[in-house]
């Protein structure tokens, strides 16, 4: 890591940030560090999530932003020589504190996935997973219409109601990202994480993503991480610039992409380096 | 841009001769290294498939015959006999002792005399007359008059009708034949009885049904713990020194020569636990602890084989580690553990050395009622078999082997009906 004088912009960034109107913050992460053995991947990183905007990560391949995501849902969890230190909270709850019921968290911290992963099960299966195991539907009709309105808020429901019995498998890669962005508002979050969410998607399938995820905001705290500067752009009211570990720069979207304080970010952006 | 500049980038290359006689010869060479090796991977499976051909030939050609009983028509007046029975006690319970009590063995034997001369008794087999006797609880009219029955005829005969044994036979064998006395049928006794010492008499039921007895004891144990040991390996224990030893350990134990299995079956199961010796359940404890390491390694490989984009996906939505498990891990790696399981488990059933440690060799002519009655499995009954000098044993021990290879060959295609069956992509 050549990269050692630690950038000025850390925890600055929320009165910068600060916008115009009253925003709720969701997620808060306060100088979160992580490591994966020996390597130190997140340096001290701070950050508020709100409900209002869609967040948007950026930078280039191995800078962080995907291990920064899966902090917040502690999908890191699985990995046993990753470490995390600092403060994460979700309405103030701090989210590694014991207390913390981790199954709870990614209930209300949803995931959706860099390639689509749908369960080899039915597309109705696919989104009832989620609510049967937290026995948020007693019956089945209240299962039914569960499915349905998360199938419909994906923009799924069209195209798979009648066959609702077939294996999720077997839909486009764009239908079952959909459907994976459906299993994930099944369960009713507050927030979702989304891990370049269409990487693995033609730009038609993209495209419907990116509509997806306009009409999604506002009804969920939502994180993008993508390697498609235009696609963050897009979607995106805030973002936040991540570089070997550090965020670089955090603030309102036009303002990172037309007029960025720090230098690298220009460079990033202008297609210096990544 | 970044890459280093050729060493010679001055030089100007001379045009690649793409039809010259060096270049002719290099394709020449490699089309015959390629009809070469596929002439030697040909023939290595010309000769797989010769042997196999050869085995299952002369395995059929000698179990047919095992199949089958020869028959001689014996006649037998049963009216001037004047058997001390009723034909009520026929139809009664006790109709086998009644029969036995009224001398039936006797008046066979005198038919047999009367029918074929002094050598009569030895032309059919010790056990016609059962077959006389459940002729008659068949058709308990027949005590009124004369009746022709077919009975299985001695080994002696038997030889004899092949051209071989004493010369005395041999008469009867040429005069029976010219008579036209002389059948054969499908032999059910064979698929319905236990062992015995004349070999037109043995079945092979009693092993069968201590080897089905066996095979379930060994599920029962084997795949459970061998399964759980499996997920526990591969999703909860850490990877430090103690779970690389216990893996090798596992490894090494699947190659472990199955005798010494046996020996810790001995140990263990009988001079330790005092359990009943020569029992189906030992026996599948032993074999138990034979395959546990082969169903654990296949379970592991399976569980290893499910993506993680799975488990992540139900992480994702908040199911905890045992929903993950049991909700999706362990349904899509089912067909490769099936698969293993029953890949084991056929092993098992073709296994004689450590069941021969046990005691599974004694010569046991009930089929076992239970898990804890002494009982022998095919394959040690086919060991057994194939060491009696009575050349009637050599057909019945092919016929064994048929049954044995039929056992096997279901397990096979089961395992092969799972895995295409329940595979599934993603």
């Amino acid at each position: 890591m050549t990269d050692t004088q630690a950038p000025a912009v850390r925890t600055d960034n929320t009165e910068r940030a600060t916008p115009k109107r009253e925003t709720h913050i969701k997620m808060a992460a306060r100088d979160v560090n992580v490591f994966y053995g020996t390597s130190h991947a997140i340096r001290d990183v701070s950050i508020d999530v709100d409900m209002e905007n869609v967040t948007a990560f950026i930078g280039p391949s191995g800078c962080g932003k995907s291990t920064f995501l899966r902090t917040l849902n502690r999908m890191n969890d699985t990995i046993p020589i990753a470490r995390v230190t600092g403060d994460i909270t979700l309405d103030g709850e701090d989210i590694y504190s014991p207390d913390m019921d981790v199954v709870q968290l990614r209930a209300r911290v949803g995931m959706v996935f860099q390639k689509p992963n749908p369960f080899p099960k039915s597309i109705y299966e696919n989104v009832a997973y989620g609510p049967r195991i937290h026995g948020l539907a007693p019956a089945k009709r209240d299962l039914d219409g569960i499915v349905e309105s998360a199938l419909k808020r994906a923009g799924l429901w069209e195209e798979v109601k009648d066959r609702l019995d077939d294996s999720g498998t077997a839909l486009s890669g764009g239908q079952q990202q959909r459907l994976c962005i459906a299993r994930a508002i099944a369960v009713d979050p507050e927030v979702i994480l989304m891990d370049e969410p269409c990487s693995a998607l033609d730009p038609i399938a993209t495209a419907k993503i990116e509509e997806l995820i306009h009409a999604l905001r506002g009804k969920y705290a939502i994180v993008i991480v993508t390697h498609n500067m235009q696609q963050a752009a897009r979607v995106s009211q805030k973002t936040a610039f991540f570089h070997l570990g550090h965020l670089v720069e955090y603030g309102e979207t036009s303002e990172i992409f037309t007029n960025p304080r720090e230098e690298r970010t220009k460079d990033y952006i202008t297609g210096r380096y990544g | 841009m970044n890459n280093p500049p050729a060493p010679d980038a001055g030089a100007p290359r001379r045009p690649t001769d793409w039809r010259g006689t060096a270049m002719q010869r290099r394709i020449r060479r490699r089309y015959a290294a390629e009809r070469r090796f596929r002439l030697i991977g040909l023939g290595a499976v010309v000769l797989s498939a010769g042997f196999l051909a050869f085995l299952l030939i002369t395995m059929l050609s000698n179990g047919i015959a095992g199949f089958t009983r020869t028959e001689v028509t014996l006649p037998i007046d049963f009216r001037a006999a004047q058997l001390d029975v009723t034909p009520q006690q026929l139809e009664s319970r006790g109709a086998d002792l009644a029969l036995a009590g009224a001398g039936l063995e006797e008046l066979v034997e005198r038919s047999a005399t009367a029918a074929f001369g002094a050598h009569g008794p030895d032309v059919i087999s010790p056990h016609a007359w059962t077959g006389v006797r459940d002729a008659l609880k068949d058709d308990p009219s027949l005590l009124n008059r004369k009746a022709a029955i077919s009975v299985p005829v001695s080994q002696d005969l038997k030889s004899a009708l092949d051209g071989a044994g004493k010369p005395e036979m041999q008469a009867i064998a040429a005069k029976l034949k010219q008579h036209d006395m002389i059948g054969s049928s499908f032999d059910f006794g064979f698929l319905m009885s236990a062992d015995s010492t004349d070999p037109t008499d043995v079945g092979i039921w009693g092993a069968v049904k201590g080897s089905l007895f066996t095979m379930l004891v060994t599920l029962a144990i084997a795949f459970p713990i061998g399964v759980l040991s499996a997920v526990y390996l591969e999703e909860y224990a850490r990877k430090n020194r103690w779970t690389d030893l216990i893996e090798v350990s596992i490894n090494n134990l699947a190659a472990v020569p199955s005798i010494i299995f046996g020996l810790l079956g001995l140990a263990v199961f009988l001079s330790f636990m005092n359990l009943p010796r020569s029992a189906s359940l030992v026996g599948g404890l032993t074999l138990a602890l034979m395959i546990m390491p082969v169903i654990v390694i296949a379970s592991r490989n399976a569980i290893k084989a499910v993506p993680p984009s799975i488990r992540d996906a139900a992480l994702g939505v908040g199911a905890s580690k045992v929903q993950v498990i049991f909700h999706h891990v362990l349904p899509l790696a089912l067909p490769g553990i099936l698969t293993g399981t029953i890949i084991g488990m056929a092993r098992a059933l073709g296994e004689t050395a450590p069941l021969l440690m046990i005691g599974m060799r004694a010569f046991i002519a009930q089929p076992p009622e239970g898990l804890t009655d002494p009982a022998t499995v095919l394959p040690v009954q086919i060991f057994l078999w194939s060491d009696q000098i009575s050349r009637g044993f050599v057909e019945r021990t092919s016929a064994a082997i048929i049954v044995l290879l039929l056992f096997l060959l279901a397990m096979n295609a089961l395992a092969i009906y799972l895995r295409n069956r329940f595979e599934t992509r993603w």
